[in-house]
């Protein structure tokens, strides 16, 4: 089931100069590591002059979903929803 | 008078269009929903309406207008969600970029299906196959939009014919329909298949003695023009079905319009009010955006006893801001009989010209500061985002009209 969560947490994040890409690694939440598998979909949200990244990824174990959101303006990330794949 | 030939042209014309478009982005994104019922829908309250579902859920039975109590009727584990509209705009310019990597005749006919028109390509006309170019198209939306993104391709010598050719094997399908197989291709439909052939058309025909695809095509032009269609809309089918293209007129903006279903129904007309300020902003956001003033506004509502109301106005004086907007829109609204609960309610302005030249009216006495101030206050929205200046009657009213997607028009994006 999706669940909004709406909270800042950490996040290690790398850049590949030979993909030339930058990815989200590591997840800290409510004092648990996530390392992180999948990238499902990543898009860019313009809200005013601001720039966002959306990350929607799954956790290594493949058993969690987690929309992630870095706001460029001062690169906070926020965990903004996560998913286990249930309808309830 | 001798029959129109069919045309028996090189396919040249591609329909293209992604397979379940929001929910199958929504599975992309989300590994974890991947080969389960998806649906999305407006709301995921029990009376919300699926305007998507994954294949999974479509071979349940959940279908495009079903709400979510319906939906889990027939599934009781169907994972029902909100729409991601920024998401599936960033999958369409994607997707419209991977496809102009071939041609710059790219046309888009909503947010998941595009034409292209492969005839001033000069790899094609040097020779190169068609449904080789529909591969490679295919792995290329997979490279750009996702592994489990799939794309269904139809190849024809019209639009009308491309596009029913991309719907005969979903998913994941690339079939060509040219003058050879038109014949042996309709034998196999029923008349509802045929893309713009509704079951009020399907009367039609069949009260004009037209019961199948083939007695469609072979119908005499007198026959389809004065007693079926009794428009030119007879004259276009019978060029449509012969392969002949009639569908390659791109229409330019006639309106701009929002709507909206009503999470909390109501009859009050204070909240009515303010819900229709909102729309108004929505409206005038993309008309100024645009760069067009209206002269007619339109107003409808739908009702929980499944009546419905509307009124348009053509208006002397030019609409522009959003005070413009709201204030035709509340004047039709005040006309308006509210027999039950609001479900839904649109505004649309239409009659558009541009901004530029502008024609000042001689007793428009403020009209100039009006725009002055919707430009300013546009100017705010752009750079701190929507809605951080509003008028006072939408204070607080954040989030209570919802982003959405429209199926038809693309032109904004």
């Amino acid at each position: 089931m999706r669940e909004t969560i709406n909270e800042e947490v950490s996040v290690v994040m790398y850049y590949s100069a030979t993909k030339r890409e930058a990815l989200p690694w590591l997840i800290n939440w409510q004092n648990k590591d996530y390392a992180v598998g999948k990238i499902g979909y990543y898009h860019k949200v313009k809200v005013g002059d601001t720039l966002h990244h959306i990350f929607e990824l799954v956790d290594k174990e493949n058993t969690q979903w987690f929309r992630l959101n870095l706001d460029t303006s001062n690169l906070h990330w926020t965990l903004e929803a996560i998913h286990d794949g249930l309808a309830y | 008078m001798t029959d129109l030939p069919i045309n028996y042209n090189r396919p040249l014309i591609m329909h293209i269009d992604l397979n379940s478009c929001f929910a199958i982005i929504e599975q992309q994104a989300n590994p974890l929903l991947r080969h389960k019922p998806v649906a999305i829908a407006a709301y995921d309250t029990p009376r919300g309406a699926v305007i998507a579902s994954s294949y999974e859920a479509k071979a349940l039975g959940i279908k495009l207008g079903v709400n979510v109590r319906e939906a889990r009727l027939l599934c009781r584990d169907v994972i029902v969600m909100m729409p991601d509209p920024d998401k599936y705009f960033d999958a369409h310019k994607r997707f419209k970029k991977v496809l102009l990597n071939y041609t710059d005749t790219v046309t888009p006919k909503s947010v998941d299906e595009f034409v292209i028109d492969f005839r001033g390509s000069l790899a094609v006309q040097r020779g190169k196959s068609l449904i080789d170019v529909g591969h490679e198209i295919k792995a290329d939306v997979k490279a750009a939009l996702g592994e489990y993104v799939t794309v269904n391709v139809g190849i024809g010598p019209n639009r009308f014919l491309a596009k029913l050719a991309a719907g005969l094997h979903k998913p994941d399908g690339l079939d060509v329909i040219d003058g050879h197989n038109l014949e042996e291709i309709y034998r196999q439909l029923t008349l509802v298949d045929l893309p713009g052939i509704n079951v009020r058309y399907e009367a039609r025909l069949n009260a004009g003695g037209i019961f199948t695809p083939l007695h469609f095509l072979h119908a005499p032009l007198p026959l389809l023009k004065k007693r079926v269609f009794k428009s030119i809309n007879g004259y276009y089918w019978y060029l449509r079905l012969r392969g002949h293209e009639i569908d390659g007129v791109d229409f330019g903006r006639k309106s701009y319009g929002q709507q909206y279903a009503l999470g909390e129904k109501t009859i009050a007309r204070e909240k009515l009010s303010r819900l229709l300020m909102k729309l108004c902003e929505k409206t005038g956001r993309r008309l100024r955006a645009n760069n067009y003033i209206a002269t007619g506004i339109y107003l409808w509502l739908s009702f929980e006893n499944r009546t419905y109301w509307a009124k348009g106005k053509d208006t002397k004086a030019d609409i522009y801001s959003t005070q413009d907007i709201f204030l035709h829109a509340q004047r039709l609204l005040n006309q308006a009989l509210i027999p039950a609960r609001v479900t839904n309610m649109g505004v649309t302005v239409y009659k558009l010209k541009p901004t530029t030249p502008e024609q000042l009216g001689l007793f428009d006495g403020t009209r100039l500061d009006t725009k002055s101030l919707a430009r300013a206050a546009d100017l705010v929205n752009d750079k701190y985002g929507e809605f951080t200046m509003v008028p006072a009657t939408m204070a607080n009213m954040q989030d209570v009209i919802l982003k959405r997607v429209a199926f038809g028009s693309v032109r904004d994006l």
